[in-house]
């Protein structure tokens, strides 16, 4: 096994050979992400309704299921909607603190099982538990962390009370999400990234960043698309216009 | 199999891919519907040339100083609490991902879709000693169940018919399952869902790797990457040490022109970055991540005639286009990176010597480069292999003998201006109907596969003394 001095020192030699085939720089990045991603903020608190359009669009291009809520205390109800016509009893949800509404309450009274992911405790027995939950659950429910317009794209950080697997083991995910979550581009989706990751330390909680586009596909038997190989089959977005 | 060996020669590899009539039809209808998907893409994407050329300087950019970033990258896996390994050769990789499960005690490993993996011959290595590694990728399994290798890039069983699937998935499922792919990619969900939450490892390559923060970026549509990065308790990633990039604002330039060039999607599915192994507070995550960076013939090229190769996003572009992979697809190649580009990474890996076939299966029409997101001239790097072959005298004696009196013809206009009155008399008793189409002895490779023009009834120069 080669040494970490002794692999770089054979790559360095190599490189110390050759100018390179012609003079070339990497992406030009935003010099203080941290503004910059003030800036994408305000813009989008001006475009937001083009966006979500746009959003609408590329979402249903991807086979996505789009829903306009009014005011968050509609949510409930279309989960139970799709909940229902999937013939789904069994829900798993990000923890309500992270979600910013609790379903237990609501469609538990309907008669669906609804598990909720805990926060504040990682340790071995609530990891069993979770994964058993996640395991069963037919209908995932999470947030979005950012949502790209251009491409129809959710993406969710993990991280406490935010498990990764909510929006990939179950056969339906929904993602709910409001207008400040917004962003054109991925370009702006650039913006974002830097900022998270400008400080190590502080940076996100979780390990993973997931970009979704549209249920889970394949087209690997006799290029027939397929949806639902081995993620969700279906993918709802509600995005929620009011309080 | 036996025809797509590698002990085989390769024109008898070509000539039964040929003769195979239901591989003919699906690499028609495979690499015509790519074609079209990718071209939609681009067309309804007028910033797509504008991003090509910039991610080609990305690639070069790094390139130039592919040590630091390497450096930066292993610490930002550190410091994220990952492992890193160096792996100088495919040995190397292998001995550190069978290293791993020897002192873990894993028997089930499952995978995400790794060229890399497939480079060093990972699951032969992991068979033998005792751990059992399940392909999950949908066209991967197929293929895997079926002891066969991988046909494209980035659609690995394009040659298995639904009746073959039907057949090896039946068998899994221990019942007789439609040839339906609707049918087949439920059971093959079924099977496969069981693998991952059984499974001690994940192992995974990586499309790309960002040296600032220290993220394993996976981009798949079937969303095992995410599997395979999420249940097992270790996650070992393989990657080629060219994956690196400088930052997030890069990635972003790669994922725009990544999709649209495989599958002509603006994204694919699921695109993964993954940090480090699970944080404190998380519930989900593997506590250990291996990032094993290897070379296996890649440094040699930073500075070699194969630098451009380099670049290579393994986006399947240039196979769809390519006129000779359109007729006999990836196994006939007998390597593990089929097409244009295969040829170029075969000889990185595995040197110069093993594709002197190979290198001569082109037309050099130059279509790869035109569809590559990152512009790869792979014609000039086969023309620069194929002198490196002249120069090696790999060619046949007969061969270099023949182009030797070849030569001394063009180089003397003495000689040349006798030349041809000779040639016409010697080809007298090969030209029918104006063509020649069987030549003697070893002369006849020429005229097996086509009909060479024979030389004129009056040469250019002869007409050119009467016109003066």
């Amino acid at each position: 096994m080669a040494t970490r001095a002794q692999f770089l020192d054979r790559i360095r030699r190599e490189v110390g050979k050759t100018p390179g085939l012609f003079r070339a720089r990497t992406a030009l990045r935003p010099a203080h992400p941290e503004v910059a991603v003030e800036a994408v903020r305000r813009q989008m608190a001006e475009r937001w309704p083009e966006a979500v359009e746009r959003f609408k669009d590329e979402f249903e291009r991807v086979a996505g299921v789009f829903h306009h809520a009014k005011r968050l205390a509609e949510v409930p109800g279309m989960i139970a909607e799709v909940a229902r016509a999937k013939g789904a009893t069994r829900l798993l949800t990000w923890n309500p603190a992270v979600l910013g509404f609790d379903l237990r309450s609501t469609l538990g009274a309907e008669g669906l099982s609804v598990a909720v992911a805990p926060v504040g405790d990682a340790a071995e027995a609530a990891r069993r538990r979770h994964r058993e939950d996640a395991a069963h659950a037919q209908l995932g429910v999470t947030g979005a962390d950012l949502v790209l317009a251009e491409t129809g794209t959710l993406i969710l950080l993990s991280g406490d009370g935010r498990p990764r697997s909510t929006s990939l083991l179950p056969d339906t995910h929904i993602a709910v999400f409001d207008r400040s979550r917004l962003v054109e581009s991925l370009e702006q989706l650039g913006i974002w990234l830097e900022a998270l990751h400008v400080d190590p330390a502080r940076a996100m909680s979780g390990a993973v960043i997931n970009l979704i586009t549209g249920p889970s596909r394949t087209a690997d038997i006799e290029l027939t698309l397929t949806r639902g190989v081995h993620g969700p089959k279906d993918v709802h977005a509600i995005f929620v216009e009011g309080p | 199999m036996s025809a797509s060996s590698v002990t085989t020669p390769f024109p008898e590899r070509a000539a039964a891919a040929l003769k195979d009539p239901f591989l003919q039809e699906a690499l028609a209808i495979a690499t015509t519907k790519f074609i079209g998907l990718r071209r939609e893409a681009f067309a309804e994407f007028p910033a797509g040339d504008a991003l090509r050329d910039q991610a080609r300087a990305i690639k070069e950019a790094t390139l130039q100083k592919l040590d630091v970033y390497l450096g930066q990258l292993a610490d930002s896996v550190e410091r994220l609490g990952g492992h890193v390994h160096w792996a100088s050769t495919g040995d190397e990789a292998r001995d550190v991902i069978l290293g791993l499960c020897r002192d873990r005690g894993v028997r089930i490993a499952v995978k995400s879709k790794s060229m890399a993996t497939e480079e060093i011959e990972l699951n032969e290595a992991l068979a033998r000693a005792g751990v059992t590694p399940v392909e999950t990728d949908l066209g991967e399994y197929i293929i895997q169940l079926a002891h066969e290798k991988p046909s494209h890039i980035i659609a690995p069983a394009i040659h298995k018919t639904k009746a073959q699937v039907a057949a090896l998935i039946s068998d899994v499922a221990g019942h007789r399952l439609a040839a339906d792919p609707e049918v087949l990619t439920a059971a093959a969900r079924v099977q496969l869902r069981q693998k991952f939450l059984q499974a001690d490892m994940g192992i995974s390559g990586a499309n790309f790797a960002v040296a600032e923060t220290g993220t394993i970026v996976l981009v798949t549509n079937e969303g095992n990457g995410r599997m395979v990065t999420s249940l097992p308790r270790i996650h070992v990633a393989l990657m080629g040490i060219e994956k690196v990039i400088p930052s997030m604002t890069d990635l972003m330039v790669f994922l725009a022109i990544l999709a649209k060039s495989a599958t002509g999607q603006k994204l694919s599915s699921y695109t993964t970055l993954v940090r480090g192994p699970r944080q404190p507070g998380e519930l989900e995550g593997p506590e250990e991540l291996h990032l094993i960076l290897m070379d296996n013939g890649r440094s040699a090229q930073i500075a070699g005639t194969l630098r451009e190769a380099l670049y290579c996003l393994r986006c399947g572009a240039c196979l769809n286009v390519c006129p000779v992979y359109r007729q006999i697809g990836g196994h006939a190649y007998g390597h593990t990176y089929p097409g244009p580009i295969g040829i170029l990474l075969t000889a990185m890996q595995k040197g110069t010597e093993s594709v002197k076939e190979l290198a001569h299966a082109s037309s050099l029409c130059g279509a790869c480069r035109d569809v590559c997101p990152v512009r790869i001239d792979i014609p000039r790097m086969l023309i620069e292999l194929r002198e490196h072959l002249r120069r090696d005298r790999i060619a046949p004696a007969s061969e270099r003998a023949v182009f030797r009196v070849f030569r001394r013809l063009l180089m003397s206009p003495t000689a040349f201006a006798f030349a041809a009155p000779a040639a016409r008399m010697l080809q007298r008793p090969f030209v029918k109907n104006g063509r020649v189409s069987r030549l003697p002895s070893f002369f006849s490779k020429w005229t097996e596969t086509r009909d060479l023009p024979p030389v004129a009834a009056r040469t250019f120069r002869e007409r050119w003394k009467e016109l003066q």
